[in-house]
């Protein structure tokens, strides 16, 4: 049945284009919540028990496959089915401005790529392997590379869709390559067969090229630079879907992979190992980056290859944790890490909403343009805040739930005394991760909503429609939901770990579902107590004389408004401990010391990824060199070519001669 | 539940009067009379009843977020135990929460500072936020080390009375209270950190923040400071009496006496460090604390070094 309904969003495409340009987006909804709804009702069934058996079907290349809903699928699900529906009621009121400007069969497009996206990625988490597995996964690729290329005319955009073509067909390479691996050992390249090949063949090979084909997509270090190139030029509800759901099918890849390894506890410490050791770097990496940003949408692209490292880091003290037989640990690390892919399509699509609201009004995404927006745009200043403090892990919304079950786990490694090492190495990186985490969103939520205007758009800008306010609604209510009563959304989180850890172990759930139903009585009773005293003080302050009056300017009575602390000179204080993870581009002068009456200055810095121009420019500057000893062969004569020719026959002449060949 | 209340009730009394103590320390020190025992709570009662200034610029943020920090203060308060007495609140894994919870609190105040639109506020800010961030390995090894020490995450059950610690680690017990009282300096805006008694707004870090507040907020964020500070103090008390004597009666004083005379001392005795070298200091602190979970582990280990 869920079959069915996924062939229908497929077919329901076709309307789109046959339907009135204002009208194809509510096609398009009707597709996608038609997917999820069964998606929905498919995963509640998995949940329960039993496997969903969808299709089963022989493909030319890998032999039998199928379709089916796991307990981790169901959860995949769960997380693509809330995320598409919010993104695809944003993408009204988002594409709303666009409609003008673009051609009919351009926003037909746009919505057909979307509906693809989300029933691609939902073939993705539910295909057994493979071909199936792997046809999926180009289809996901190439549906978000048109749906990066909405605002094709501008230059940066088509040049960072191709930039994440081009990474992502590296990774599917990878991936390939690791697929006819599995196959030739094993004769089949599904999931499962991993744990033949894990059996008999050497493992770490394939976990590696796997890992590699995997991160790519999740965003893992050092394979991360396609994201903030990717996100800024990405429609906002685009970069909410990529950034909240797409990346996790990369994490839910490498989740897979753990899955078969769970008997071979040698390996599985060692796979733990390198997850937990890449998280950290990733973690470290992006948060780093991220508080560096001065544009709202590459902070949040970097924030997302942050909490892919933190959601690497609890998958790795699980593995660690199984490997060393405490299964307390290993179901804490794998809660946490499952608990924090949800949280994360949760608060991240809601940030990238918010980002879209201003860039909607604003037209740009540099934060040092704005400044006091909370007072024209006051609907979305709350849920950007919201959504802030769900990310920065601060209690008593979702965000810290996952952490705290990460940390629980690692904390019990240490308490126990066996796996010491690795979780300290954890703590350490989850610990200066949050502490940058907060210093990176303060830094955006205060220049872009709090102080003064910073240039006169500001003022111009007003609230955006209802529908995309209700569109953010959406993830606010399962972040309060999860929030507050933890020690609900636990329960199904658990049921899934548990399936993967292959551990009927209802001790550690048991474990820590009272720590979560305490920890939501004190959620509640910190707000109930923030309120009284807020209460409390309005009351005593009914009686005394409150005034209004310019800030405070410590005696310098000229402030104006671009005296603001901007974004660069916020982090400023970080960027001297970061300098060797970044390459600053620099474009005018600084006011100089010396200079005792200054001139008008020009002065603008940016921050590139160290990787980037490692990784990126390295390559494209090699070949340019190997490209000109080879340009010197191009004479353009034909009997030099002649001669080519004659020398390639003598030699394979020769080799086979001598046998080589 | 009478134990439970004590222990709130001499929390109360640690926080209330450990800048007391610091007050008068520095006075001695100086070879001044000094002021009252209670003068900080004579101060703060006179700002409850004041009225108060609002900036235009500021959106209600502004007014929420000293409600914000007193709060979240508050609630981390209440999971502190004093040596063997039974904090009020308590949960597996509520060292995390507390630490968290004290995140909170600096993520209200830095949003309200960068609301009103001053570039000393958002210097402050910025400054604040960096210098959390960095502290914050710093304080969750210090808890890991205690975690590692007694195998529970939860302050109740890692100061409770049936943890019979080795005298090996005394020594890392000390320095792990060392590490606490280092975390009160820069989370309380003290001298070599930050100066709360400075006359220049541009070397400033937590004043600076709340320039813009008067009366009510101004004392709710007083408060929220001496919540803050007992928090660490009886930490680090309860590391030492964990080694020496682990009985309430000890380690309320000593919370006290500890924290309170080695503020005034330093704050007497030292200069405020350049600001730059900050970052430096604060990372020596977290490294310490790295270190010092190391060898707890090693010691835990029973190498003979």
């Amino acid at each position: 049945m869920y079959l069915y309904s996924l062939l229908v969003a497929m077919l329901v495409v076709l309307a789109i284009f046959l339907a009135p340009k204002r009208h194809k987006v509510w096609v398009a909804t009707g597709a996608i919540s038609l997917a999820s709804l069964a998606a929905i009702v498919a995963s509640v069934v998995a949940l329960g028990g039993e496997v969903v058996k969808i299709a089963e079907f022989e493909t030319m290349f890998f032999g039998q496959e199928s379709l089916a809903i796991d307990k981790l699928s169901a959860l995949m699900l769960l997380i693509i089915s809330v995320a598409s529906v919010a993104t695809v009621l944003y993408s009204r009121g988002y594409v709303k401005g666009y409609l003008e400007r673009f051609t009919s069969v351009h926003i037909s497009m746009h919505y057909t790529a979307l509906v693809t996206l989300v029933v691609s990625m939902m073939l993705v988490v539910m295909s057994s392997g493979g071909f199936s597995f792997l046809f999926s996964w180009e289809l996901m690729t190439i549906a978000s590379f048109v749906l990066i290329l909405f605002e094709a005319e501008r230059h940066e955009v088509r040049r960072a869709a191709l930039n994440y073509l081009v990474m992502m067909h590296i990774g599917f390479l990878f991936l390939v390559a690791g697929f006819v691996m599995l196959f030739n050992v094993t004769g089949s390249a599904n999931f499962a067969d991993i744990q033949h090949y894990f059996a008999v063949a050497a493992p770490l090979p394939l976990f590696v090229i796997l890992f590699i084909g995997f991160g790519m997509k999740a965003g893992i270090f050092p394979m991360h630079i396609w994201l903030p190139e990717a996100h800024p030029a990405a429609p906002s509800h685009v970069s909410a879907i990529m950034s909240g759901v797409m990346i996790k099918t990369g994490v839910y890849g490498i989740i897979r992979m753990m899955q078969a390894i769970d008997h071979n506890r040698e390996l599985l410490f060692t796979i733990g190992l390198i997850v937990l050791i890449s998280g950290a770097v990733t973690g470290l990496w992006g948060v780093f980056l991220a508080a560096m940003q001065n544009d709202i949408k590459r902070l949040l692209a970097y924030s997302s290859i942050e909490n892919i490292g933190v959601i690497l880091i609890g998958l790795g003290i699980a593995a660690v944790g199984h490997a060393a037989g405490s299964s307390l640990v290993g179901m804490c690390g794998m809660c946490g890490a499952l608990l924090h892919m949800v949280n994360h399509s949760l608060f991240k699509s809601m940030l990238f909403f918010s980002a879209g609201n201003i860039y909607s009004k604003m037209h740009t995404t540099a934060m040092n343009e704005m400044g006091g927006l909370a007072k024209y745009m006051p609907v979305t200043a709350i849920m950007m805040l919201f959504a802030t403090v769900a990310i920065c892990a601060l209690p008593p919304l979702n965000g810290f739930v996952s952490e705290l079950l990460i940390y629980i786990g690692m904390f019990n490694g240490v308490g126990s005394g066996h796996e010491v090492l690795y979780s300290v190495t954890g703590i350490i990186a989850l610990s200066l991760i949050g502490g940058i985490v907060v210093l990176a969103f303060t830094k955006l939520y205060g220049v872009v909503f709090l102080g003064s205007p910073r240039s006169h758009h500001v003022a111009e800008c007003t609230e955006v429609d209802n529908l995309r306010i209700v569109a953010m609604a959406i993830p606010a209510a399962f972040i309060l939901m999860i929030g507050l009563a933890p020690q609900y959304a636990i329960r199904p989180i658990a049921l899934v770990a548990e399936a993967i850890t292959g551990s009927v172990n209802t001790i550690a759930v048991d474990h820590f579902a009272p720590t979560l139903r305490i920890f939501s009585y004190v959620g509640i009773a910190f707000l109930v107590v923030v309120a009284l005293i807020y209460i409390l003080k309005r009351r005593a302050q009914r009686s005394r004389v409150i005034t209004e009056g310019p800030t405070w300017g410590c005696g310098f009575t000229a402030v104006n408004t671009r005296m603001q602390y901007t974004g660069e000179s916020f982090s400023e204080g970080l960027e001297n401990i970061g300098k060797p993870l970044m390459k600053d581009f620099v474009d005018g002068r600084a006011v100089d010391k010396d200079e005792i009456f200054p001139l008008p200055h020009g002065y603008r810095i940016s921050h590139k990824d160290k990787v980037d121009s490692l990784l990126g420019r390295w390559w494209v500057e090699m070949m340019y060199r190997i490209n000109k000893y080879v340009m010197r062969l191009r004479t353009g004569r034909v009997n030099n070519y002649i001669t080519f020719a004659l020398i390639f026959f003598v030699v394979v002449l020769v080799l086979t001669l001598f046998g080589i060949l | 539940m009478l134990v439970k209340l004590l222990n709130t009730l001499l929390m109360v009394v640690v926080a209330l009067s450990i800048t007391g103590v610091i007050h008068r320390t520095r006075a001695v020190l100086a070879g001044r009379r000094g002021t009252r025992f209670l003068q900080h709570i004579y101060n703060v009662n006179l700002l409850l009843r004041k009225g108060a200034v609002y900036s235009t610029t500021t959106t209600i943020l502004f007014r929420i977020a000293p409600c914000v920090y007193l709060g979240a203060a508050l609630m981390a308060f209440l999971f502190i135990p004093i040596a063997n007495l039974e904090p009020l609140l308590s949960f597996h894994g509520d060292i995390i929460l507390v630490a968290y919870l004290l995140a909170f609190s600096r993520f209200a105040l830095i949003l309200a500072a960068m609301d009103t639109g001053s570039s000393f506020e958002g210097m402050g800010a910025a400054r604040e936020a960096l210098y959390g961030a960095l502290v914050e390995p710093a304080l969750m090894m210090g808890l890991a080390t205690l975690a590692l020490f007694c195998g529970d995450s939860s302050f109740a059950e890692i100061f409770s009375e049936g943890q019979v610690l080795d005298v090996n680690l005394t020594v890392v017990l000390l320095l792990v209270a060392y590490i606490f009282v280092m975390i009160m300096f820069i989370e309380g805006g003290r001298v070599p950190v930050d100066d709360p008694k400075t006359h220049l707004e541009l070397t400033m870090i937590h004043e600076v923040m709340c320039l813009d507040y008067s009366g009510i907020d101004l004392a709710m964020i007083q408060i929220a400071g001496w919540l803050k500070n007992s928090i660490f103090a009886v930490i680090a008390a309860n590391a030492v009496s964990a080694v020496l004597c682990f009985h309430w009666e000890f380690a309320a004083p000593l919370a006290v006496l500890g924290a309170g005379i080695s503020v005034g001392v330093v704050e007497s005795l030292r200069a405020r460090n350049k600001l730059s070298r900050n970052t430096t200091y604060i990372l020596t602190i977290s490294a310490l604390s790295a270190l010092v979970l190391l060898v707890g582990f090693l010691l835990m280990q029973d190498i003979k070094i």
